[in-house]
């Protein structure tokens, strides 16, 4: 494992990523996702608008961090903020 | 003629057949059986860890190394610093990479707006009955063919003023001063003309499937009603064609993209950093510079846009239909 140099940071978000998908799993084997059509106006259950959120998530961070000094812990925030309303509106 | 009308009919058949099998029995048979109480299997799933073991070890795992990378100054395995998120800054506002964004971008956009109207208009000409229409298909095929190194290779000897054809053809016949090793126009010309040279058949094979599954009796009606060539193209053709340009739009603007190899042959980059498209910047820096933490960070950048790309892509071929 030495040479994939593995930071702190790094482990926690792919260990929270990995807790993530279990738990997404495991939601899904007790409660299968339902399909249904929000804002993005098109039928997506929870496992679609996880991943778009992600993506959502992420291509905030990638422009905040390319536009402007201000802190990432906001920035942060608001990509939560933005996947959580795809998550629950989308 | 008999041909078109056969394969109006398959078509209406297709369409007609999969809502009526999935609609109609699925509900009364829904309603009729009760649930099933015997324990699914799902050991099949086991047949698929083969897979997903070649996957971890070939996609995910490098991927987390580069995301390690990433957040790290590395020296050598011990000796390394965690820097945060500094490459992913630096990276975003390097106005090398910003360029060569914005180059890659263009030259997206450029090879969408040329490839898809010349291979309408290519499938619009090409044979629709006859010993012309294999001759036709394997002529646009070739390009399709031909391994993307072979195809650099090809256009750098070809576009050459000195031995190419092309490049003495422009140099000696037409008068035109070309060098694409000097000239940064010529040098994007070159690599575009390539790119059309190489996928435009592809387009030309999606629009002509496309065309080819227009039923017969729609034509018959645009004759009766007098429609021109151009009237029955915008109102009939263009509009069947969607599914298929949707495809060929996307395939071409990720593919593009993505483009490495050709230009790599081609033009090196150069010059200057004329052709230097995000993918041969990528590598100068992490094959060339070796300089892990900013490539690594300039990676996971360049995935999410690919990734974004691919989800719409993925996104707009499933579901187009419903």
């Amino acid at each position: 494992m030495q040479w994939m140099v593995w930071t702190l940071p790094t482990a926690l978000v792919f260990a929270g990523l990995a807790v993530l998908l279990a738990g997404m799993a495991i939601w899904g084997h007790l409660s299968p996702p339902v399909a249904r059509r929000g804002f993005l106006r098109m039928e997506t259950d929870r496992g679609d608008r996880l991943y778009i959120g992600l993506l959502t998530a992420a291509a905030v961070l990638a422009l905040w961090i390319a536009v402007t000094d201000l802190s990432m812990w906001l920035a942060l925030a608001c990509a939560v903020l933005a996947a959580l309303v795809v998550l629950i509106w989308g | 003629m008999s041909e078109t009308v056969a394969g109006g009919a398959a078509v209406a058949g297709e369409r007609v057949g999969p809502g009526g099998v999935a609609a109609s029995p699925a509900p009364e048979e829904a309603a009729a059986r009760p649930a099933d109480p015997r324990p699914k299997n799902n050991r099949a799933w086991f047949l698929v860890l083969p897979v997903v073991v070649s996957v971890a070890f070939t996609a995910v795992i490098p991927l987390m190394t580069v995301v390690n990378f990433s957040v790290q100054d590395i020296f050598s395995p011990s000796d390394r610093i965690f820097v945060g998120l500094e490459w992913f800054r630096s990276v975003t506002r390097d106005p090398e990479v910003r360029s060569a964004f914005v180059r890659t971008l263009l030259f997206s956009a450029q090879v969408l707006l040329i490839e898809i109207p010349l291979g309408v208009a290519l499938a619009l000409a090409m044979p629709k009955r006859g010993l012309g229409v294999p001759a036709a298909l394997v002529v646009m095929a070739l390009p399709l063919l031909i391994p993307w190194n072979v195809v650099g290779t090809i256009w750098q000897i070809f576009a050459r003023g000195d031995i190419g054809l092309g490049g003495w053809l422009i140099n000696n016949v037409l008068g035109i001063n070309f060098n694409y090793t000097l000239d940064r126009a010529d040098a994007w010309i070159t690599v575009l003309v390539m790119d059309v040279w190489h996928w435009t058949p592809l387009v030309a094979l999606l629009a002509y499937a496309g065309l080819r599954s227009i039923p017969g009796p729609y034509f018959q009606a645009a004759q009766i009603d007098g429609a021109s060539a151009w009237a029955t193209f915008r109102h009939i053709q263009l509009p069947r064609l969607r599914g298929v340009l949707t495809i060929a739009i996307l395939l071409r603007f990720m593919d593009s993209f993505m483009i490495f190899t050709e230009p790599f042959v081609v033009t090196g980059g150069g010059p200057g950093n004329a052709t230097s498209f995000l993918s041969i910047l990528l590598s100068k820096i992490a094959v060339g510079q070796f300089d892990l933490g900013p490539a690594g960070a300039f990676s996971l950048l360049y995935f999410l846009i690919v990734q974004i790309a691919c989800y719409v892509f993925f996104t707009v071929l499933t579901r187009a239909g419903r």
